[in-house]
């Protein structure tokens, strides 16, 4: 049940939650009128050191020309970006000219953010961008979430089968648990069945058995599960130095868990019972 | 012979054996996996980096190959400064760039396209026709399936948009001169490879390189000859494999620590099912074990009787669970290889047999130590109770 609970907070958890948006707070400094201002991300400000009203020297790696001097006017947080998090690069932000002036290439962007006036149709927007302007491709928000979510489906997939994997690890050892608790005892079972308890009664008291030993065990796991997704979460917020979440215990994925538990502890209760009503209650006591 | 009236004791419960053996197999299976997954693509790559021969590559300072468009400046010289230091066999340029397949007034999806120095045979092998020479290039095999083209078709290429006026800029040309099996590419990935002067010619970017691979002559270590490469030419950066392959681990963090998660608790569940197999076991022959130590027989016997029994069970169970890790870790392989941008060469699972023999050996330990518990407690319950006990 343990593993089981422990699969499905790794098989069901969601990609992982954006955090709320970066908490910029630029601080405004008495800055020369020609030297341009940088915010720099804490995680580098943290590195290197740099505080704000410090005076930075930066040259893009793709670029040609000389260093060119920054002030620091502010430090901000990230959004906590799923896609980013293998690369986990540090960040700078500059005003759009001071930045083209680092680069080799001049009047290009990479994307453009479009708000669109109320009650517009998201996808003629976006034909008619595309249209416009030969080349470009232009992508809704649910579009543009499913397209860059490619690589989070196959990870779920990926969680999905491992899941299924522990599935069925767990029922066989909840089977085996049964049936080796119903042998230890058919001597007892066997008495019963001698002094008129019925096959029915007999049958039910096992599933039910059963029953309490799945909850009992889903519980038990579900405890784990959420001990567990917190060591899983504090461990990777310290290795990537992220708030984003990688293991989600969350009601719907603990009444799954228990579901999922319930079912199989009926399973292996019934077929264990079924091992014991099957048989004459005189061969039952023998050894 | 006690250890053998305790193995056949075992396998006389038919049912319950199997059914702990199926248990066994199946976290042997994942724990198989896992092992496999913690190691495997960081191996794949490391096979893959090294199958061209050109072992080491030299990018820009601070980039790693193709993560951004900074390129070398004065590639020639850079390539030649190279080549000067002893160990290298061999330099090979690349320079890449987006191009796009023209016809009429439209173009294209973007095609990677690489410029290449045609000798090198670094990023490819050619499946059919002859390596580019000057306006022609090699098309990647799904590129020549997908689009039907073959040696000797032409092609209309553009390096550049206009976006303002709505059309390819500086179209030129090609033709193909053969196709080629990617190394690096995804499934199903349209690419192109054409001379680095021709890539240049197009893309107006006369004197650069955005790699160089760098091949060792026989014999020399590629870890010192990537210092020898940095310590010639500082303004570059210089990745040996074994470099390159660290920096794929740092960046797969998550599975090898999602195998190492998953791996241990197929451990946990293959422990707790051999110990309940066997502490029940043991309790059922409570009686069995009590009259064995009444007629003299050492109490060591009998718990190794206990331990064998419990080595057996997940021996077994691991020998099952072999073929049955290796068939999931195909199916697990094709679902992880649908990753965006990952080569199509390459495996998240690979067999590497000391470490799949270290982590068998681990469950087999561990099935051998889940039987010392109970079988401990059965010798050391005061002899004439448990007699008594087994009478009633």
């Amino acid at each position: 049940m343990i593993a089981l609970a422990l699969a499905l907070a790794l098989a069901q958890a969601p990609p992982p939650a954006r955090a709320p948006a970066p908490s910029v707070a630029p601080v405004p400094v008495a800055a020369s009128a020609q030297t341009p201002e940088v915010l720099i991300e804490r995680r580098l400000a943290e590195a290197v050191p740099l505080e704000v009203g410090d005076t930075v020297r930066v040259r893009a790696l793709a670029g040609r020309g000389p260093a060119l001097p920054f002030v620091v006017a502010g430090v901000f947080e990230r959004a906590a970006d799923p896609n980013r998090i293998s690369r986990n690069e540090m960040e700078l932000r500059f005003h759009l000219p001071d930045l083209e002036a680092l680069l080799p290439q001049k009047d290009r962007v990479d994307r453009f953010a479009v708000v669109l006036r109320p009650g517009a149709d998201p996808d003629s927007a976006a034909r008619w961008i595309e249209g416009m302007a030969f080349g470009t491709r232009a992508f809704g928000s649910a579009a543009l979430a499913a397209e860059s979510s490619a690589t989070f489906r196959v990870i779920s997939r990926f969680h999905d089968a491992i899941g299924i994997v522990t599935i069925l690890a767990s029922a066989i050892f909840l089977l085996c648990v049964m049936i080796i608790r119903v042998d230890e005892r058919k001597r007892d079972m066997a008495m019963l069945r001698l002094i008129g308890v019925s096959r029915s009664t007999v049958f039910r008291a096992i599933v039910v058995e059963a029953i309490a030993i799945s909850i009992v065990g889903s519980a038990v796991g579900a405890v784990v599960g959420l001990v567990a997704a917190r060591i899983v979460n504090a461990h990777y917020a310290a290795v990537y130095d992220t708030t984003l979440k990688f293991a989600l215990v969350s009601p719907r994925i603990v009444l799954t868990a228990a579901a999922l538990g319930l079912a199989l502890g009926i399973g292996a209760g019934a077929l264990a019972a079924w091992r014991v009503v099957s048989v004459p209650p005189q061969k039952l006591g023998e050894r | 012979m006690i250890v053998s009236a305790f193995l056949k004791s075992t396998f006389r419960r038919r049912g319950r054996t199997l059914l702990a053996l199926a248990g066994i197999a199946v976290s042997a299976a994942l724990l198989l996996d896992m092992t496999m997954l913690a190691s495997g693509l960081t191996v794949s790559f490391g096979e893959l980096l090294g199958a061209s021969g050109y072992t080491l590559r030299v990018t820009p300072k601070g980039i790693l190959p193709f993560d951004s468009d900074a390129a070398i400046e004065n590639g020639d010289d850079v390539g030649r400064r190279i080549a000067a230091v002893p160990g290298v066999r061999s330099v090979a340029p690349v320079l890449g760039a987006q191009f796009r397949r023209v016809r009429g007034d439209s173009a294209g999806e973007p095609l990677f396209t690489v410029g290449i120095d045609p000798r090198s045979e670094f990023l490819y092998r050619l499946t059919a026709g002859r390596q580019p020479g000057p306006g022609e290039v090699i098309v990647s095999v799904p590129l020549a399936e997908d689009e039907g083209l073959k040696p000797g078709d032409e092609l209309a290429l553009a390096g550049d948009l206009d976006v303002s006026l709505g059309r390819a800029r500086a179209t030129r040309r090609y033709r193909v001169s053969g196709v080629g099996d990617f190394l690096y590419n995804y499934a199903g990935e349209h690419s192109l490879a054409m001379t680095l002067a021709d890539v240049r010619a197009a893309t107006g970017r006369t004197a650069d390189v955005s790699l160089f691979g760098v091949a060792a002559e026989t014999g020399v270590d590629g870890d010192s000859l990537a210092k020898r490469i940095a310590a010639a030419v500082p303004e570059v950066s210089t990745y040996s494999t074994r470099e390159l392959m660290a920096e794929m681990d740092k960046r797969l963090l998550y599975f090898r620590q999602l195998a190492t998660i998953l791996g241990s608790v197929a451990m946990v569940v293959t422990a707790l099912l051999v110990a309940t197999i066997i502490t029940i076991g043991v309790r059922e022959r409570f009686g069995e074990i009590a009259t064995l130590r009444a007629i003299g027989v050492r109490g060591r016997r009998v718990l190794l009787a206990v331990v064998v029994e419990g080595l057996a069970l997940t021996a077994i169970g691991c020998l099952a669970g072999l073929p049955m890790g290796l068939w999931m870790a195909a199916r697990l392989d094709r679902i992880l290889l649908s990753f965006p941008g990952i080569p199509a060469r390459m495996t998240f699972f690979a067999w590497e047999p000391q470490r799949v023999a270290l982590a068998m050996g681990i469950v087999i330990a561990i099935g051998a130590v889940a039987g010392c518990i109970p079988g401990l407690g059965a010798i050391r319950a005061p002899l004439a109770q448990a007699l008594r006990e087994e009478a009633e």
